[in-house]
């Protein structure tokens, strides 16, 4: 079933930031490229980096980017050989890589089959024992409604995680306490993932105490091989979503990456795995790991690893779905610390609720060692209908402290205006005393709370005072002029530059 | 000389600015009993740089219909300010209060997946009301007082506008 076939044109069957980092590589390996796009999309940024794009239909991903025979059609119609999903929507959809194979369109993922192994989480955990991996305890399939998860809850004890059996990305996740807080939370997940996933099936799994997410990223070919990249740690989460994600993790050593790696190489084989994946692992305090679940698709984080190790793992899936081989474990190089922020549209200080909106100016980060991932523009309206990330900025840098340091500084020059942004949160989390000694876990966002939505610095009140004051003097006395060209007095004086401007302005007056 | 009134912390509190020009791009700022000398240059959009007494210092400006949101470094400072004029007019109306009629809209555009609460229900302050699905996420909009709901304008499955009315509670 390989196909030794060469992609030449790639339809990119997603939106936002990850539809244009594929879209990148795949202008820079020459290929063609379609997008596709729901009413809300037209004006999105994927849609004018793509050489073509396709309308899907109304705004609502149940009714654009989740219909599998619309991103058939769209592919069929352009004749695009290749279908790459990125994450979220049908990334994870054995139906869509079997309804490609059946139009003989190469889906850039692993197979069908292996997805059913893995995309399903409790079938995945099944696989898993069998394989000889660890896993978390908790219920074996599926479970059927409230009373029997009740049961089960009261077997293993709580606190629990109640989780969405096609899950993924944190949707329809809950962490539940005590059994009377069951009920409501049952319900608000199964919603969840009936409107994330179309599909309300729900399990659960015994809650660790002070877990950390530690994930190893791996890669295989069709011809046997496979490698792993090494790790990401992302136990910066709020609401069951990551936040903040770096590599090294601090708590993985050298001997310790050796086993989790060859633990997920061997997870991958266990099904067949071909293309780009992502073993997640839950560490306990005593560093033990245990399998959480694979993610059989690229992950929003994956900046990280190619910073890292300088690869492109996008690049590296294409070749990969050519049926190429990848590279040696041997000519993995892993190289200084990398840390990636989520910048999302939400306000922190309002329990994270979404701020869709437009936004009316946008200044991302530059310099050293800075990578910003983004698929908004000034202008962009960021509709209220998908996930509310709208940027990942990464920094690169020789140490932990150094990478720290520079992405507190690329989000301080980071500037969103229109809408409320958790820039200061991410901020804030990379400066606690817990993240920069790297003694943090999954409870982090909820245990300093207080520490993370933080006031204002009040030293800087008087600048904001000042300069909300002066805006509104200029504005009242309508001096543009005055600043465009500035006379003999003040810091310019005896610039050149501003002689001649002054003279000039003069000039033109007079004429 | 203009003076203006800035209202912070959700207009709890209140800084008298007196602003007097010097020169094109150049300022005299009184807040209190400090007075600042100030350069200040526009950069593009929102941005303004400042030299106060020699610091150099970036504001960025995002208006906000009245507000305007003020960032200096990773701080953010939401502020309304007006001049003398505004201020009267601000202050001749009765201040806002959680007293009588309540009316609850939806913060953004999204779907309504539940309904919690039927017209007549007596509700107590932080109850659940109505749950607004908006980019994949519930929030739960809740009573901002004791009382009863009087009107219930919405139902499961709705989809609604931003500041749309959901219910009112008096």
């Amino acid at each position: 079933m390989s196909s030794k076939r060469r992609i030449r044109k790639v339809l990119v069957a997603n939106r936002g930031e990850i539809a244009v980092r594929v879209l990148r590589t795949c202008r820079e390996m020459g290929l063609a490229t379609v997008a596709v796009y729901s009413e809300a999309d037209r004006g999105a940024l994927h849609v004018r980096k793509a050489d073509e794009a396709v309308y899907l239909g109304p705004s609502p991903a149940r009714e654009s980017y989740l219909v599998v025979d619309r991103i058939v059609a769209a592919a069929r119609k352009t004749g695009a050989d290749a279908v790459h999903p990125g994450y979220g929507f049908l990334s994870e959809r054995a139906e869509l890589a079997r309804a490609l194979e059946a139009e003989g369109i190469t889906f850039v993922g692993p197979r069908p089959d292996s997805m059913d192994a893995m995309g399903e989480k409790t079938t995945a955990r099944r696989n898993m024992q069998a394989a000889g991996v660890p896993t978390v305890p908790g219920s074996p399939a599926a479970i059927a409604g409230e009373d029997e998860a009740r049961a089960f809850c009261q077997v293993i004890g709580y606190p629990v995680m109640i989780k969405a059996a096609a899950g993924g990305g944190g949707k329809g996740m809950r962490r539940c306490d005590r059994a009377e807080d069951l009920p409501a939370l049952w319900q608000s997940a199964r919603r969840e993932a009936a409107s994330a996933f179309g599909d309300d099936r729900l399990y659960v799994e015994k809650f660790l105490d002070r877990p950390r997410h530690v994930e190893i990223q791996v890669f295989c070919d069709e011809h046997g091989n496979g490698v792993s990249l090494g790790e990401r740690e992302c136990s910066v989460q709020r609401r069951q979503q990551k936040v903040i994600e770096e590599s090294p993790s601090c708590v993985v050593d050298e001997a310790m990456r050796e086993a989790m790696g060859a633990v997920a190489v061997r997870a991958a084989r266990a099904v067949g795995y071909v293309g780009a994946g992502t073993v997640e692992f839950l560490v306990d305090a005593s560093r033990s790991f245990y399998f959480l679940e694979m993610n059989t698709r690229l992950q929003v984080e994956h900046p990280v690893t190619e910073m890292i190790t300088g690869l492109d793992l996008v690049r590296m899936q294409l070749e990969v779905a050519q049926g190429e081989r990848i590279l040696a474990q041997d000519q993995v190089v892993r190289r200084g610390h990398a840390i990636e922020a989520r910048v999302y549209a939400e306000d922190p200080a309002r329990k994270f609720m979404p701020s869709p909106g437009k936004i009316t100016y946008l200044r991302v980060p530059g310099g050293p060692g800075i990578r910003d991932d983004s698929g908004v523009y000034t202008g962009w309206v960021v509709p209220p209908y998908y996930d509310p990330m709208i940027s990942k900025v990464v920094a690169w840098a020789p140490t932990r402290d150094q990478a720290i340091a520079r992405l507190i500084r690329a989000l301080e020059e980071y500037t969103v205006h229109g809408i409320t942004t958790n820039i200061p949160y991410l901020a804030a989390a990379l400066d606690h005393p817990a993240f920069r000694a790297g003694d943090y876990d999954t409870g982090f966002c909820a245990r300093y709370e207080q520490d993370l939505v933080r006031p204002p610095d009040p030293r800087l009140e008087q600048v904001a005072l000042i300069a909300a004051a002066v805006a509104a003097f200029k504005r009242d006395h309508d001096e543009a002029a005055a600043f465009a060209v500035r006379g003999d007095v003040g810091p310019a004086r005896g610039s050149a530059w501003a002689r001649l401007g002054r003279a000039s302005a003069l000039k033109g007056r007079l004429r | 000389m203009s003076t203006y009134v800035a209202l912070l912390d959700g207009g709890r509190r209140e800084e008298t600015v007196e602003v007097t020009q010097q020169a094109p791009g150049l300022y005299e700022v009184r807040i209190g009993g400090r007075v600042h000398v100030v350069d200040a240059f526009k950069h593009d959009y929102g941005t303004l740089s400042l030299l106060v007494d020699a610091q150099s210092y970036t504001a960025m400006l995002d208006d906000r219909g009245a507000k305007v949101h003020v960032r200096v470094k990773s701080s953010v400072f939401p502020l309304e300010i007006l001049d003398e004029k505004k201020l009267r007019m601000r202050r001749a109306p009765a201040r806002f209060t959680a007293e009588g009629r309540q009316t609850i809209t939806s913060p953004m555009p999204g779907r309504i997946v539940k309904v919690l609460v039927k017209a007549g229900d007596p509700v107590r302050e932080g109850q659940g009301l109505v749950v607004v699905e908006a980019m994949k996420m519930e929030n739960e909009m809740k009573s901002p007082k004791d009382g009863r709901v009087v009107e219930l304008l919405v139902q499961e499955g709705q989809t609604v506008e931003g500041n749309a009315r959901l219910c009112a509670v008096e």
